[in-house]
């Protein structure tokens, strides 16, 4: 596993080719990093630094302020709820406390079959969608418990089949 | 009437076939039949002002960037994320070459030699479905190298975000898309200033929404946008409508249309069922669900006239079961979340308030808590680095002033629990003579 | 003078010098407003918003451009709707501001109550507590009483260690990045950043090692609360015990000005111990800046094994019978003597040497390390009295040539970042790559060893590089011995020097030739008679009686034992216990820099004092006082009473010294920007009182200038197969005064070499296996091999003192190959 893997390269490149300056790349480097990696690894800042010519320091530094770069180990689904205002209003606190209590979870927790990591976030730009929620930064909207239990049984079976169900 | 929308009228309005059968790009070409400084007049007999919030005129924005810089960029702001905003995202969802068009036309205007679109991270899928919108613009000669063989070059690149409210402040964007911490910075120089821009180059930022409406003001001249609308709020508007709505949803509607339209004929609202609404999502002042209110005409003049904000029309209704002392603790928790912590009364303001906040809410506030926030908020008013301090400062000092009752419910002492307090009672704070 | 503008402040105007920060501007004319983030070094970044005022302009009328005035016949002045930072504003003519009222005086205590709400209670026991900001600050403007509930603080991490030298306390961290901009901006190792967001923006370092800079100390000094401390002395001594004494870095040819704070202490049984170093601020010199070394290298003045007493024989003597001894021997040597000094003398121990010599009949005075040549040719065409590095920008060229600066002179390359910085064109040549190839506009490559015919040919081999030294409004060039031997270091220094007589860059301020001599007082010692070139007389022709003085000849040269071994009798000078071994038959103690006066002479040749600060070590004598009391033996006259004595002496004789009596090194002047004098911008670069030092003119500054072809060395053939081996110098090492200094121990690497890639490959060699180098006819030595692209192939890089055993001084050959060892047989350390 490595950023400088061939198949990484053409889109680092393209990447790179966006900008005057490769230090600005960082921040799509970075998602592939947490692509390779599932999180943001001590090795990914590395190798980030390495392809954009900056000290590990800084990629660090920018891994740090956005909330979609995760620094921890994440379940294979990271669940962001967002429970900001407009949602709230429409029953996504309820929402969000009933999943993380059906995943037996805490806040940033990930459940125990190592599948599913929950956070909750601020405004996702689909207020008139609630409550809804982005798995692994794709859109789930208008959801209600029922819905979700039913996914995540989907999910947890699909896994069941293809016999990794465990660990993550 | 939908300049912007037009995806929910035309299917398929993604697709550059589609789209160029319903006139796009038209307006490209006749811009780049005009020279740079006609297409700026043009905007500026608009009247287009700028939709991301600030409502600043476009064309006269543009006309800062220096002309004989030989490099010059567009930004276009799409990190749409504030509380209760959606509608960049419908509308690059149903209508992205029109924006790409219009940020072409507005490079054109500027002589930009590039044109980055700063999305939310977010907008993964955008960024993808941009991605393949640019490519195939490219390919019709419509951006990129020698755009329709005028000799003039200008590539549209995508960049995501990742997760930060502060990245929608336009010096903070810019530094994020440099590859720096994500904190805007001081001011002047301008982003429009050799030195403030990107990568230190004159830069225009727009918003998502104001560069679409400029193909549709190209096509049809800036008197047809002028007509619609008001005197000083020229064109249409996306209201983003959310909260205790039965049609919540992306109306876009002639600015000017009263509050009263928008929320009770279109959304559905029960007007003698709205106790509050943000005009301006999280950030700006609240105001209560009066007549007057309701009746008050959706442009930025009337706004401010009431005491509020136009804003990007994030419009967020709450229904008289809605206690403001939860609204001010959740819009708090979402600034204390998205403060960048670069300059202090933000940093430690939105912190604090929270704290306090959590306590009055868990029933462990006094009277004295209530004076502190609204005390706390309005040092934090005003003396930020950027507007963010003064959005944090907003939800508390007009949630007080507007509805007091809804604080001092929390703070009033319970009789049985009247007891000495643990701690020492925390007096009013003392003031320094005035040397 | 600078043009000046009128700046109304509180009704009253002021005439400020144009362009001038605000927050400067109003200082300079007694109004001082607060700040913390805003850094007169640095650019402003309005974070801490603690400077806000009430600002606006006098309004102008457009057509006319006259003052409008109100009714009351006072101009108009527009004002912002609110405050506003001073520190990102410049002065302008009309510029009105007010900092007396009301709103900025609630404003100030609002941003102290914030910053407050997350600081903790700990001064009693903060090193900052007495010299911080925040602190004083609070007292003048903040809050009398918190609102803030002690319970809603956050509990942060107390004792991170950014490195193995400095400590962050994340609770006392306000956040004003500082720290994280002077890495940045000032130093260019940006490896402290911000983490998180928000309340939990916190400072971090990733770099491998933490904190990897070699300034890294100076960020506790502009830290402006007690955040930042360093691993030397949190928690040692509070700021007000101590007493600043005055001294210079003893490490290279910089000469930074430096303080000693020392505190009678119970660990050096009540006598008076240096607790921590700090710069002095010296804007020609040092600013406000020193490197690591001259921060932490301290420590081995307090060295257990600090040579206590004189021993004759391998016995303890008392000083009456050493000196006697060693008279003795000097006076049936006579003529026959010769004198090795090392750079760490003073100009005074210098001054004595020579004069004993001279007594004797001998003028056989060697400079050690005999490596760089061409001292003279500095104090021929050296830059410019009044020079300033800080001055350097647009416009100028700055050419550095075989040497490795962030090794051998930090400070130096700091500042011609700096230049580099502000436009001016840096030119970075070598035959490899080093760090300030980060920093230059252009990097100029030469074969190993050709240094000096490169810069020779210069103006026949690259007509637009030479076109650029030559049209440039001030030209310096840093001229070194890196892959050289003396007489290449000598052609390398000529060649220099005759470029900048013939372009007419020498005989005035920022203009003129540079050298990273070893030490610090490379300079003293050529203008005090001790040439390298008289050490290689001495090497090939040893005397009969060698007196040395603050030498390592050991550690330093490997032919050493082979030539020491020819000399009858020798007299040893030295600081520590084990320098010569038993070679010796007097071995005199002396005192280190710290614990007596003196002066060195740096780079620049400015002559700069140092003070005692601590108490000396057992009977250890200066050694200007342990010379000239063995030449009162000798009958050549008194010795004097202070090293002042003898320098007023000096200054009498020997003529590039005049006008350097001790009052004269002691002047000062304002330094601006005012750093010094208080703790107003945070931090502890102390005021100057010991003095700015004196800049001996080069000779071009009074106009005679000689020029010489320079002689170019013939260029050493390599043996099939063998590699060059270039010596190059590493800040962090194991030479035996800095060997001492164990606070720097975990940041001085395991020996290693530098190999070309493809080399490393032929040998079959990788990353961090164990190489064998074996000069020839030589020593050999085992080390790590590290892999560099930018090493020719065929050469390697052989950093000096990683390891104790001696390898040559300057460019040799030898043979390179990979050792198969066991894992716990691998390199060790020593």
């Amino acid at each position: 596993m490595s950023l400088h893997d061939p198949r990484y390269k053409a889109r680092i490149a393209s990447h790179l080719a966006k900008y005057p300056d490769r230090r600005s790349a960082v921040m799509p480097l970075l998602y592939i990093a947490q692509e390779e990696y599932g999180w943001v690894s001590p090795r990914g800042i590395q190798e980030v630094a390495e392809i954009c010519e900056m000290d590990p320091t800084q990629v660090k530094s920018i891994a740090g302020f956005y909330t979609m770069y995760s620094e921890r180990t994440k379940g294979r689904y990271w669940l962001h709820v967002c429970t900001d205002l407009p949602c709230a209003l429409n029953g996504a606190e309820t929402f969000y406390r009933e999943l993380q209590e059906y995943l037996g979870v805490e806040e940033g927790g990930t459940s125990a079959d190592g599948l599913f990591t929950v956070e909750h976030v601020m405004c996702l730009a689909a207020c008139d969608k609630a409550p809804m929620l982005q798995c692994n930064f794709r859109y789930m909207e208008s959801l209600d418990m029922e819905k979700m239990k039913a996914w995540i049984e989907e999910k947890r079976a699909e896994l069941e089949a293809a016999g990794q169900g465990q660990g993550a | 009437m939908r300049l912007l929308l037009r995806g929910r009228d035309i299917p398929d309005l993604h697709e550059l076939s589609v789209y160029q059968a319903n006139g796009g790009y038209e307006a490209l070409k006749k811009a780049l039949a005009m020279q740079p400084a006609e297409v700026i007049d043009e905007v500026k007999a608009s009247g287009l002002r700028g939709r991301g919030g600030a409502g600043f005129p476009a064309g006269v924005k543009w006309s800062f960037i220096p002309q004989n810089e030989p490099i010059k960029y567009v930004a276009v702001n799409a990190d749409e994320s504030e509380t209760g905003t959606f509608k960049d995202r419908e509308i690059m969802e149903g209508n992205p070459h029109q924006m790409i068009e219009g940020a072409l036309i507005c490079a054109w205007a500027i002589q930009a030699t590039a044109v980055y679109i700063y999305l939310r991270g977010e907008f993964w899928d955008i960024g993808d479905l941009l991605d393949g919108c640019i490519a195939e613009a490219e390919a019709a000669g419509f951006a990129g190298e020698n755009i329709l063989g005028s000799g003039w070059s200008c590539p549209v690149y995508t960049h995501l975000g990742a997760g930060a409210y502060i990245c929608g402040e336009e010096s903070a964007m810019l530094s994020s898309l440099e590859g720096v911490l994500g904190q805007p910075r001081v001011r002047p120089p301008f982003p429009a200033q050799k030195g403030g821009g990107l990568y230190k180059e004159a830069t225009v930022v727009n918003n998502v929404e104001t560069l679409t409406n400029v193909p549709w003001i190209l096509g049809n001249g800036a008197e047809a946008f002028r007509a619609i609308g008001t005197e000083q709020s020229a064109g249409t508007k996306v209201f983003c409508v959310s909260g205790h709505v039965p049609r919540p949803g992306n109306y876009e509607l002639p600015l000017g249309t009263p509050l009263r339209e928008l929320l009770v004929d279109h959304a559905g609202c029960d007007p003698g069922n709205i106790k509050a609404i943000l005009p301006s999502g999280g950030s700006g002042p609240i105001v209560p669900g009066t007549d007057e209110v309701l009746d008050t005409p959706l442009s930025y003049e009337a706004m401010q006239g009431l005491g509020t904000i136009l804003g990007s029309a994030s419009i967020i209704v709450m229904d008289n079961s809605v206690d403001m002392t939860w609204v001010a603790s959740k819009v708090t928790k979402f600034f204390t979340h998205e403060s960048c912590g670069k300059c202090t009364p933000c940093r430690e303001g939105t912190y604090w308030l929270d704290k306090v906040l959590d306590r009055i809410l868990a029933g462990e506030g006094k009277p004295e808590d209530v004076q502190l926030i609204d005390n706390v908020a309005k040092n934090m008013a005003g003396t930020t680095l950027c507007a963010l301090g003064d959005f944090a400062a907003n939800p508390i000092i007009h949630t007080i002033s507007n509805f007091p009752d809804d604080f001092n419910a929390h703070v009033q002492p319970k009789p049985e629990e009247e007891k000495p307090a643990a701690s020492a009672p925390r007096r009013g704070r003392r003031r320094r003579a005035s040397a | 003078m600078a043009e000046t503008v009128t700046i109304v402040v509180n009704d009253r105007e002021f005439q400020v010098p144009a362009g001038a920060n605000l927050v400067d501007a109003a200082r300079s004319i007694g109004d001082l407003i607060p700040v913390f983030c805003y850094h007169p070094k640095m650019d402003p970044v309005g974070m801490c918003r603690m400077c806000l005022v009430e600002m606006g302009s006098i309004q102008r009328d457009r057509a006319s451009g006259e003052v409008m005035l109100d009714e009351d016949g006072k101009p108009q002045v527009r004002w912002f709707p609110t405050l506003q930072t001073a520190c990102t504003a410049k002065v302008y003519e009309g510029l009105v501001i007010r900092t007396d009222t009301q709103e900025v005086d609630q404003a100030r205590e609002n941003v102290l109550e914030f910053l407050l709400t997350s600081h903790p209670l700990d001064c009693p026991i903060c090193d900052k507590g007495g010299e911080c900001p925040l602190q004083n600050l609070t007292m003048e403007h903040g809050p009398g009483k918190t609102r803030m509930v002690f319970g809603d603080k956050l509990n942060l991490d107390k004792h991170v260690p950014l490195g193995d030298l400095v400590f962050l306390d994340e609770e006392r961290c306000i956040q004003c990045a500082r720290c994280v901009r002077f890495q940045d901006e000032v130093v260019g190792d940006d490896v402290l950043a911000f983490h998180e967001r928000g309340r939990s923006l916190q400072i971090i370092t990733n770099s491998e090692p933490g904190f990897d800079s070699y300034f890294s100390g100076n960020t506790t000094d502009i830290c402006p609360v007690g955040a930042l401390t360093t691993a030397d002395f949190r928690f040692g001594a509070r700021p007000w015990e101590l007493t600043d004494v005055a001294s210079i870095d003893p490490w290279d040819a910089a000469g930074s000005n430096i303080s000693l704070s020392t505190r009678l202490d119970r660990d050096a049984d009540g006598r008076a111990i240096v607790k921590r170093v700090m710069p002095r601020q010296n804007e020609y010199v040092n600013e406000i800046w020193i490197s690591d070394k001259a921060r932490f290298g301290h420590h081995f003045s307090r060295s257990a094994d600090r040579l206590a007493w004189p021993t004759t024989g391998e016995s303890r003597a008392t000083w009456a019978e050493a000196l006697e001894d060693a008279a003795g021997r000097l006076r049936e040597a006579g003529e026959d003597l010769a004198i090795i000094a090392g750079s760490g003398l003073s100009n005074e121990d210098l001054y004595a040497l020579q004069q004993l010599a001279k007594g004797l009949g001998s003028s056989r005075l060697g400079a050690w390390p005999p490596t760089h040549g061409g001292a003279d040719l500095i104090a021929q065409v050296g830059v410019g009295q009044g020079s300033n590095l800080g001055a350097l920008g647009s416009g100028d060229v700055v050419l550095v040539i075989a040497t490795d600066l962030e090794e051998e002179v930090p400070l130096w390359r700091l500042r011609i970042k700096q230049a580099a910085d502000r436009g001016a064109l840096l030119l970075v040549a070598n035959s490899r790559g080093t760090r300030l190839d980060d920093f230059a506009c252009r990097q100029l490559r030469y074969p190993t060893g050709d240094g000096a015919h490169f810069l020779a040919n210069l103006q026949q081999e690259d007509e637009d590089i030479f076109g650029r030294l030559r049209d440039a409004n001030n030209l310096v060039i840093v001229a070194g011995a890196e892959g050289l031997d003396l007489a290449g270091s000598r052609a390398l220094m000529q060649a220099a020097a005759n470029i900048l007589v013939e372009t007419g860059h020498v005989g005035r301020p920022n203009n003129g030739l540079l050298s990273p001599l070893p030490g610090p007082n490379g300079m003293g010692l050529h203008y005090l008679g001790f040439t390298p070139e008289n050490t290689i007389g001495i090497m090939t022709e040893p005397p009969q009686t060698l007196l040395v003085a603050q030498a390592d000849l050991l550690a330093d040269d490997p032919s050493a034992p082979e030539w020491l071994g020819k000399v009858d009798n020798i007299i040893e000078l030295a600081l520590f216990q084990d320098t010569l071994g038993n070679r010796a038959q007097v071995v005199l103690p002396i005192q280190s820099f710290a614990e007596r006066d003196g002066s060195f002479t740096s780079g620049e040749r400015r002559v700069q004092r140092f003070y005692r600060a601590q108490g000396p070590v057992g009977e250890a004598l200066p050694a200007w006082q342990v010379v000239a009391r063995i030449a009162e033996v000798l009958g050549q006259g008194r010795a004097k009473a202070s090293a002042a004595a003898v320098m007023l002496e000096l200054s009498q004789q020997v003529a590039a010294f005049e006008g350097c009596r001790y009052r004269d090194l002691a002047w000062t002047e304002k330094q601006d920007p005012p750093v010094g004098e208080d703790l107003w911008y945070g931090g502890t670069a102390l005021l100057n009182r010991g003095g700015l030092g004196v800049q001996i003119p080069a000779a071009a500054d009074r106009g005679r200038v000689k020029v010489a072809a320079p002689v170019l060395p013939a260029r050493e053939k390599v043996n099939e197969g063998d590699f060059r081996i270039v010596p190059v110098t590493r800040l962090y090492n194991r030479e035996r005064a800095f060997r001492a200094t164990d606070i720097v121990w975990p940041r001085v690497p395991a020996p290693f070499v530098l190999l070309n890639p493809g080399d490393a490959q032929r040998l079959g060699v990788l990353p961090d296996d164990t190489v064998e180098i074996e000069v020839v006819d030589g020593p050999a030595v085992q080390v790590l091999a590290r892999l560099d692209a930018s090493i020719p192939a065929g050469s390697l890089a052989l950093p000096r003192h990683l390891t104790t055993t001696a390898m040559p001084l300057t460019l040799s050959a030898g043979r390179v190959s990979k050792v198969t060892v066991a894992a716990d047989a691998r390199v060790s350390e020593s």
